[in-house]
């Protein structure tokens, strides 16, 4: 075995590590954003609008995100920009867009399960349809849906290994340029993925934690007290 | 100004019908690979014995928390280090069975969960023996929950198989993405591929509510 390598290479490797996280991080802001935006126009009535989420969610959903990370890299982004954009970009952008769909099917799904009751009370009241939205049923759907919410980032981590296809140099791409040099493929390739491994399964690790500890305990005495 | 046009299709047609027979061979067997893994897993990890159990949690665990390119770079580049050199058609439907196996076993195991315990108690009571019990009482309630899981599953286990791409199988994306690259005729191949992967993710959607309405109880809605 030629553990050396990694030695050697550790700080190539962390660095690409630290384009993994940086492009994770930002690319789990913006679809949190974009997913809860579509997620509530597709929960809502807004006639043209609800129409084109679905479609647009539906549309993503269905095909590959290699597929639409290529299609952005090279169709997408230049015909928006007009010149080539970078890796990071593109990448950033493509799984950016393809996660806050699923995010937004998640958002619409917490949406669907709040109980009528909030909503009249919250009617009741007197608040209008954005100040529900926005104080009681979306703030409770968020909650509801943390543990499927920090599922999905993790598959994007996961997914973020996929923009070393079109070039990007992070962990994976490091790796690759490592073992492309020293033919010892096994070695960087098991320390990848257990780099991988240790970032995933802390962030669910939190998840589980997330979904054994009611995390929404002011609810649950509301529900109490109702009943 | 970007202007389509389609027939540059027509000619790449024949490459596009054999990457999608690659495709859907690569699919089918792995989707019957891993369901077979899938449900050995979940078998394993309900049993008693704690080396098994423990065994099995720690292969699920590590297997859904790398990503699937890692895992078919293992089996295609990783593999052939210690001298075992599998055809990468091999090493993509063992590492996409592995992967969707674990989800599948999830899948599996949180729908026999689900089943309320009273309802194993109450069959254990009523005589049945443990296999009767899963048979004939855990096993047709949660196969009814678990059903539009396992169909999201075969799809995304579709939609992964496009990796397989990127270990030297000329797959459906391949062809899309070899046609595109090569004429810089993006828009042209992403439509169409886009197409070709609704169509057959929408099978499944389609398949997986056939299965659901044919299996619905009568006079009772499932919740999930």
């Amino acid at each position: 075995m030629f553990w050396s390598d990694i030695y050697y290479n550790f700080d190539f490797l962390m660095k690409g590590l630290l384009v993994t996280l940086k492009l994770a991080s930002i690319s789990i802001i913006g679809s949190l954003i974009i997913g809860i935006i579509f997620g509530v126009l597709r929960y809502s009535r807004l006639f043209p609008f609800n129409i084109i989420a679905t479609m647009l969610i539906e549309l993503i959903r269905s095909i590959p995100l290699i597929l639409f990370i290529v299609f952005v890299h090279f169709g997408l982004l230049p015909a928006i920009l007009g010149s080539p954009a970078s890796f990071f970009q593109s990448s950033c952008v493509a799984l950016t867009i393809f996660t806050s769909a699923y995010v937004a099917e998640i958002i619409r799904g917490g949406l669907k399960s709040i109980e009528m009751g909030h909503i009249d009370a919250a009617k009741s009241l007197g608040l209008n349809y954005f100040q529900r939205l926005v104080y009681i049923i979306l703030p409770l759907a968020i909650t509801r849906m943390m543990p499927a919410l920090v599922s999905q980032f993790i598959s994007l981590i996961k997914d973020t290994s996929l923009a070393s296809t079109i070039g990007l140099i992070e962990l994976t791409r490091s790796g690759e340029i490592i073992y492309e040099r020293t033919y010892h493929e096994l070695e960087i390739l098991l320390f990848i993925a257990f780099i991988y491994f240790l970032v995933c399964y802390s962030l669910s690790f939190l998840s589980r934690k997330l979904e054994s500890k009611p995390c929404y305990s002011f609810e649950s005495k509301e529900l109490t007290t109702v009943n | 100004m970007y202007e389509l046009n389609f027939s540059i299709l027509y000619n790449a047609l024949p490459a596009i019908i054999n990457g999608l027979r690659i495709t859907i061979l690569i699919s089918l067997f792995s989707s019957f690979f891993a369901f077979v893994i899938g449900v050995i897993l979940a078998f394993l990890r309900n049993t008693d014995i704690p080396a098994v159990r423990i065994t099995a949690t720690v292969y699920v665990e590590l297997v859904r928390n790398i990503p699937l390119l890692i895992l078919l770079y293992l089996f295609y580049k990783g593999l052939s280090n210690i001298d075992i050199n599998l055809p990468s058609i091999i090493c993509g439907i063992l590492a996409l069975s592995l992967y969707t196996g674990a989800f599948i076993s999830e899948v599996f195991r949180s729908g026999i969960n689900s089943i309320a315990s009273e309802q194993f108690e109450a069959a254990r009571g009523l005589g049945l023996s443990r296999r009767q019990t899963f048979a004939l009482v855990i096993f047709p309630q949660a196969i009814r929950i678990i059903l539009p899981p396992l169909g999201s599953q075969f799809i995304n286990l579709i939609k992964n198989s496009s990796l397989v791409s990127f270990i030297a199988v000329t797959d459906l994306f391949y062809v899309i993405y070899k046609g595109a690259v090569d004429d810089f005729r993006i828009f042209e191949f992403f439509i169409a591929g886009t197409i070709i992967y609704m169509g057959l993710t929408g099978i499944i959607a389609i398949i997986t509510n056939l299965l659901e309405y044919c299996l619905k109880m009568p006079g009772r809605t499932i919740k999930i």
